[in-house]
């Protein structure tokens, strides 16, 4: 049995990414903010697909904290269950925020967690993705294109915008696949980016606070359910070889910003790398 | 004037110690944190140091103790610290009925947002070096300038600092200290305080401040040496009304509106 560890899987595309994984017969570790939707989410998969091996694990991701708890846990369950092996890890966990707001280590949170998180947890599974030469799959957008990493003040302590920071953060997702695809391509672990496409799920309405709740209330009715975007990530999971483009959507490789470039990747590494406290081997 | 002040945060781990500590620390300033959990502390010590390579020392104490302040005094001492500012952040938002609420919690908003700040400003103050400015805020509230129903513990020990704030700046004019108080309107500090404002619909969006300009501008103030600062020009323009009308006026319209907020929220 392959197994996948999917952030953010209480709802939205997680939760359907989660379901039709189990349902393919791949044991699903799921990451979530609240114990209780956990436990939801938990039950319903197991409803329907009594066959399905899956465990849930509590964790707010934008807590570095936290990422490093749940990573230990989510090892000894791999170790256990999986012989250490990890198919594909799906950093699908995000945010929107209105205003300003902060973590723990005092970092904005939409940084912290559509980017920070991933890139620490990736980090962090890397013994059992390198032994399950498994892949790791970013939950993207298409806004990232037109939007740049403000290298001097990345978390917009001057002039934060919601909309600036979601798609820088965006950004970072797929600079973040292209530097971890330079680094760990001997070691035959692939990323890549998924651009879901306009999806309707609740992350504008999180505790996203200001106008942005308001907004996102009337476009989400424009969205495909969560079950379109999830067959892409299932494909990228199920096909032989390690997805060999950097972006896709609906199951196929797509363009992406030109603002994409090693130098960037490596720019981004070097600062999440102090940000976490960890160094990826070059 | 370019020097790397010395700073001390209260109340560091909350939503707005995080933001002034991380505004400090992009300024180059060398921060001492309090609060009252150490691992907290560490992490966001750690953040500051990663994020702006900031120098940040940490003392976990309850500042409603007072042996736990003279702990944290003596450590000071001991050191041989001295600082140039103290943001006492540290206290507790709180509303809910005076009567559906419990004794003890009402008697520790006065503790720790009254009692935990002069007892601090007090041990500060006496320390301080002579010959140069010493800047002190206090956090007071957008509701200390009215009667608040349904907030009125709450609102009460933050006119309190208000008030004091206004007259121990009269006091030690002349010996260089320079005090400022914030009145700031919503914040984002919490995930309940972003449900708050959402629960007060168009008012609270037009009250909340946004939390990275109203610490840049606070430090910005204090250090030009101003009096009060009530960030937002609504919040101005609502904090001129409440001084023109009565209070029992007031306090009925205020009434009213947290009533209507709370009904969506709770």
């Amino acid at each position: 049995m392959q197994w996948v560890v999917i952030t953010g899987a209480t709802s939205g595309i997680g939760l359907a990414v989660a379901q039709k994984l189990a349902a393919q017969g791949y044991g699903v570790l799921g990451v979530g903010r609240s114990a209780d939707r956990c436990q939801q989410a938990q039950a319903r998969i197991q409803q329907s697909y009594p066959q399905a091996r899956t465990q849930y694990f509590c964790a707010d991701l934008m807590q570095q904290r936290q990422v490093h708890r749940v990573a230990d846990q989510l090892c000894a369950h791999l170790a256990e269950h999986a012989d250490g092996a990890l198919h594909a890890l799906i950093n699908n966990a995000g945010c929107v925020r209105g205003w300003y707001t902060t973590t723990e280590e005092g970092y904005e949170q939409q940084f912290a967690l559509n980017h920070l998180a991933g890139f620490l947890l990736t980090y962090l599974l890397l013994p059992a993705l390198q032994r399950g030469r498994g892949r790791v799959i970013i939950t993207g957008s298409n806004s990232h294109k037109g939007a740049r990493v403000h290298w001097p003040d990345v978390m917009l302590q001057h002039h934060y915008g919601p909309l600036r920071a979601y798609k820088q953060s965006k950004l970072c997702n797929l600079l973040f696949a292209a530097g971890l695809n330079s680094r760990l391509a001997g070691q035959g672990i692939r990323a890549c980016a998924v651009d879901p496409g306009l999806v309707h799920t609740d992350i504008g309405n999180k505790d996203a606070g200001g106008l942005v709740s308001f907004v996102w209330g009337l476009r989400k009715g424009h969205g495909v359910p969560p079950d379109v975007p999830a067959a892409t990530y299932a494909a990228l999971c199920g096909q032989d070889a390690p997805p060999p483009a950097l972006y896709y959507y609906d199951g196929h490789p797509r363009r992406y910003s030109r603002r994409v470039t090693e130098a960037s990747a490596n720019r981004l590494f070097e600062l999440s790398e102090r940000l976490c406290g960890i160094a990826y081997e070059a | 004037m370019k020097r790397n002040l010395r700073v001390m945060i209260t109340g560091a781990c909350g939503g707005l110690g995080r933001v002034l500590a991380g505004e400090c620390a992009r300024r180059g300033y060398w921060l001492f944190l309090t609060d009252i959990r150490q691992p907290d502390l560490d992490t966001l010590a750690q953040g500051l140091a990663r994020r702006f390579g900031a120098r940040a020392d940490t003392w976990a104490c309850d500042l409603t103790d007072d042996a736990a302040v003279n702990g944290l005094f003596a450590f000071i001492d001991a050191r041989g610290l001295a600082f140039d500012m103290l943001l006492n952040v540290a206290g507790i938002d709180f509303e809910g009925g005076f009567l559906q609420r419990e004794r003890q919690r009402l008697l520790d908003i006065v503790s720790l947002n009254i009692e935990a700040t002069l007892r601090v400003t007090h041990a500060m103050l006496t320390r301080r070096r002579q010959g140069v400015p010493f800047y002190l805020v206090f956090v007071s509230s957008l509701a200390s300038l009215y009667p608040m129903p349904l907030k009125a513990t709450y609102a009460a020990s933050k006119r309190f600092l208000l008030d004091f704030s206004i007259a121990l700046r009269q006091e030690l004019r002349g010996e260089g200290v320079r005090v400022l108080a914030l009145c700031p309107g919503g914040l984002a500090t919490t995930a309940e305080a972003m449900r708050g404002i959402a629960a007060q619909g168009v008012w609270g969006q037009v009250t909340t401040n946004r939390l990275e300009r109203v610490a840049r501008r606070t430090v910005d103030k204090a250090l030009a040496n101003r009096a009060v600062y009530i960030p937002g020009a609504i919040n101005r323009l609502l904090a001129r009304c409440g001084r023109l009308a009565p209070a029992g006026l007031v306090a009925a319209l205020l009434h009213r509106r947290w009533q209507a907020a709370r009904g969506h929220s709770y």
